[in-house]
């Protein structure tokens, strides 16, 4: 199998693809093919040519933390619960998110995501809950901050004004969470959200943790016209 | 104190960071990645505590008792008593804050039993408590964070501290982005790095959890203990890059082990501690698994599809994802792994260090868990001693002046990059992988002194061979600057697990297999110009 992985070594470098081979189980991750790419004795590419060794993140290598985000065969998703046996055809691509400005190769910087949380003040401070929904608040709660909801979004850009499904579904745990800022947040949501997002619903196919952000915009809305 | 430095941003960092703004100290909250990337949120199992009006006649005592049992008692009575008597607290804040704990009829915090305690009083969020004490945390730090008392700086990883004649002024940083180091100066440094995958390889924790911060410490004089007390959960899956954790729930709906013997299978649990021989705690499944020197499995597929569709969804969807393996309907193959240190940095119970002004937290310190951890305790551990150092902190004066470490500064980053003006290809993870197998076979679960001292014999090489080498710089610099200090922890807790000749907790010697009052102490073992000292803590010096 050909691994096409996009590089660039710096934030302002140009971006260039590199082909590796990768012989190894079908039943790898994509994380482990590029662990295996990376770490034998000589990094070479397809052709033979001596590279660098590809720079990516990881933490948990199950699906807990986030960290390995990419796009796989155009798909946003975490290298670690990507499976070879899953993939299509002979080649697999391999992009860092293009929606974040890259660090190296397929380290992208996130930060916007929880800058924009902070912007808007999106924290509980006091438990006053509504009483219900405790499952959907569990997920909501288990949100990875990885970024895929947003890389898939049509509407994210940059993240200057419109932030997405991690900002929505944050700002539906506060509100339900305590009800005495729910005004505060609504605001918040409507301007940085409600107001832009086209419901495509994209950013629920790709969810690792599976959050129901349609529940929590539909719950948010209901609050609105309350 | 007006400023402290945190490394670390985990549930025991935030714990600490949040205390300190709450006290009106500015914290400088520094990582490499956010808190949702930390092992934290790994950690499925729950709190412990035992709260007015929990069932079956619960006591903070018996939790207190539990504790040091656990611990077979080695850990500090005083120190266990603090931690036992706020946990209450602790549950009743982390709800104030909005964590999602699962909650029964009344809508009050559940909780429920778990191993190796006398009561049912492990609070828990389904089966993700770490991560949603993470994500409520999160939120009261980007709180402080709006005020302008938390600066959270990501893409920062330590380098080394500030220590001058027995003091610390801070740490020496390595930014990625800006690939250069810096000196962060603050009135107190307080560590929360987490504990040592790296020296095993593959375990069941993160890869960022690499035990470099305890190494480096330990060079510059900090003193560790107890680094023989590592805790194996016994059943974990391998994968090609880690071993993941298959929860004791399923030998708890009625899971057996056993292992093939021509084409007969073999339940050696039950067959040497009777029908309930798989629910032996951790240390003995741990050791008898190792004791039959064969593949291991753990099958549940007899109680039925329904059962485990309710009961086990997330062991079944695990093994499906990584092994494509259908637990209604075949065996787990699984072995014991590294899961928990109880050893670290040596901290009294005000959580300082010998270094005065350095303070160490969760699982990089070590304190409380004695020779073995209960499950539920580690949680409640990396909350409380955030704020046992945060109330240190904001009960001391600020140290005022500090003294510049300019020179120190630029001679370290001299040598980063000397380190990487090179065309090698090496790459540092080839040293990594020996260390790991090196450890893996010669600490592992059982011991006895011939492996230890080929395994010592072993690191002594890798540390000769580590400082000779150029590495391939096309890494992040972190990986190649940290070798050295990983190698020489890995050398201190060989040294510490030979020093203690008894079987105790997690560390089971086959030479010495009986516990021997003599060593009813802390191994505490210290560092100068390449050699290594172990002493036990007779006094309590560092935890009573």
């Amino acid at each position: 199998m050909k691994v096409k992985i996009l590089r660039q070594v710096h934030p302002g470098s140009e971006p260039y693809w590199e082909e590796f081979d990768y012989n190894g189980p079908a039943e790898s991750s994509v994380a482990s093919v590029i662990d295996s790419i990376n770490f034998t004795d000589d990094i070479v590419t397809s052709d033979g040519k001596k590279t660098t060794r590809i720079g990516w993140e990881c933490a948990c290598l199950q699906g807990m933390c986030g960290a390995c985000a990419m796009v796989i065969n155009g798909v946003p998703a975490l290298a670690c619960e990507t499976f070879v046996r899953d993939l299509k055809g002979d080649v697999v691509t391999i992009q860092p998110l293009k929606k974040f400005p890259v660090v190296h190769d397929l380290i992208t910087d996130r930060s916007s995501i929880q800058e924009n949380l902070k912007k808007s003040n999106i924290y509980i401070e006091e438990y006053d809950p509504e009483g219900e929904d405790h499952e959907h608040q569990y997920l909501a709660a288990k949100c990875l901050k990885c970024g895929l909801c947003l890389e898939v979004c049509p509407n994210y850009t940059t993240g200057k004004t419109f932030y997405g499904a991690a900002f929505a579904n944050d700002c539906y745990l506060v509100a339900s969470r305590n009800r005495s800022k729910s005004g505060q947040i609504l605001d918040e949501y409507s301007k940085h959200f409600g107001l832009a997002c086209s419901k495509s619903l994209s950013c629920m196919d790709v969810c690792p943790v599976g959050i129901p952000t349609l529940a929590s915009i539909g719950k948010m809305n209901r609050k609105k016209s309350k | 104190m007006n400023s402290v430095l945190i490394i670390g941003s985990g549930i025991a960092g935030m714990s600490c960071a949040i205390n300190c703004a709450q006290k009106g100290i500015h914290v400088i909250l520094a990582s490499p990645f956010p808190s949702e990337r930390s092992q934290s949120v790994m950690a499925a199992g729950g709190i412990n505590a035992v709260l007015p009006g929990n069932g079956e006649g619960d006591t903070v005592e018996s939790h207190i008792e539990d504790t040091l049992k656990g611990g077979a008692h080695l850990a500090g009575t005083k120190a266990v008593t603090g931690l036992c008597e706020e946990a209450g607290d602790i549950i009743r804040y982390l709800e104030s804050i909005g964590t999602v704990f699962s909650v029964d009829d009344k809508g009050r915090p559940a909780y429920r039993a778990f191993g190796g305690q006398s009561h049912k009083r492990t609070y828990y969020c389904g089966a993700s408590t770490g991560k949603q004490i993470v994500t409520a945390l999160n939120m009261e730090v980007r709180r402080f964070e709006a005020k302008g008392i938390i600066e959270r700086r990501l893409g920062l990883c330590f380098h080394s501290a500030l220590i001058k004649d027995g003091m610390c002024y801070g740490a020496m940083m390595y930014s990625e982005a800006a690939n250069r180091l810096e000196n962060i100066y603050a009135d107190a440094l307080v560590m929360a790095t987490g504990g040592q995958n790296a020296l095993f390889g593959k375990t069941t924790g993160s890869t960022q959890c690499d035990g470099y911060a305890a190494g480096k410490l330990f060079e510059q004089g900090v003193i560790l203990k107890n680094l023989e007390f590592i805790q194996y959960h016994p059943t974990t899956m391998e994968t090609s890059q880690k071993r993941m954790l298959i929860s004791e729930a399923v030998r708890g709906e009625g899971g057996r082990l056993f292992y093939n013997e021509v084409e007969e299978r073999v339940y050696f649990m039950e067959e040497k501690y009777g029908p309930n021989g798989n629910l032996q705690t951790r240390d003995v499944v741990s050791r008898e698994i190792w004791a039959t020197g064969k593949d291991v499995y753990l099958d549940v597929s007899f109680v039925g599809k329904k059962l485990i569709d309710e009961r086990l969804p997330e062991v079944r969807d695990l093994c499906r994802k990584y092994r494509d393996i259908d637990i209604t309907r075949e065996p787990i193959p699984v072995a014991p792994s590294v899961h928990f240190f109880m050893g670290g940095i040596a901290v009294k119970n005000e959580h300082e260090t010998n270094i005065k002004n350095m303070f160490a937290v969760g699982e990089c310190a070590s304190i409380y868990h004695g020779a073995n951890r209960l499950g539920g305790n580690s949680l409640l551990a990396a909350m409380y001693g955030g704020r046992v150092a945060a109330r240190a902190l904001a009960g001391r004066e600020s140290c005022g002046e500090h003294p510049l470490f300019e020179r120190e500064l630029e001679e370290a980053q001299a040598k980063l990059n000397e380190m990487a003006d090179t065309k090698s290809t090496f790459a540092y993870a080839h040293i990594r992988e020996m260390l790991a197998q090196t450890m893996q076979e010669n600490l592992g679960i059982v011991r006895e002194e011939q492996a230890l001292t080929k395994g010592l014999e072993k690191i002594d090489n890798y540390i000769t061979a580590a400082g000779k080498i150029h590495y391939d710089n096309s890494v992040l610099q972190y990986f190649n600057y940290s070798l050295p200090g990983i190698l020489t922890l890995a050398r201190a807790v060989l040294t510490s697990a030979l020093s203690r000749r008894e079987s105790r907790g997690a560390h089971y010697r086959s030479d010495y297999t009986k516990s021997d009052d003599s060593y009813k102490y802390a191994t505490l073992i210290s560092y100068d110009n390449g050699k290594y000292r172990t002493w036990l803590d007779t006094e309590g010096e560092y935890e009573s």
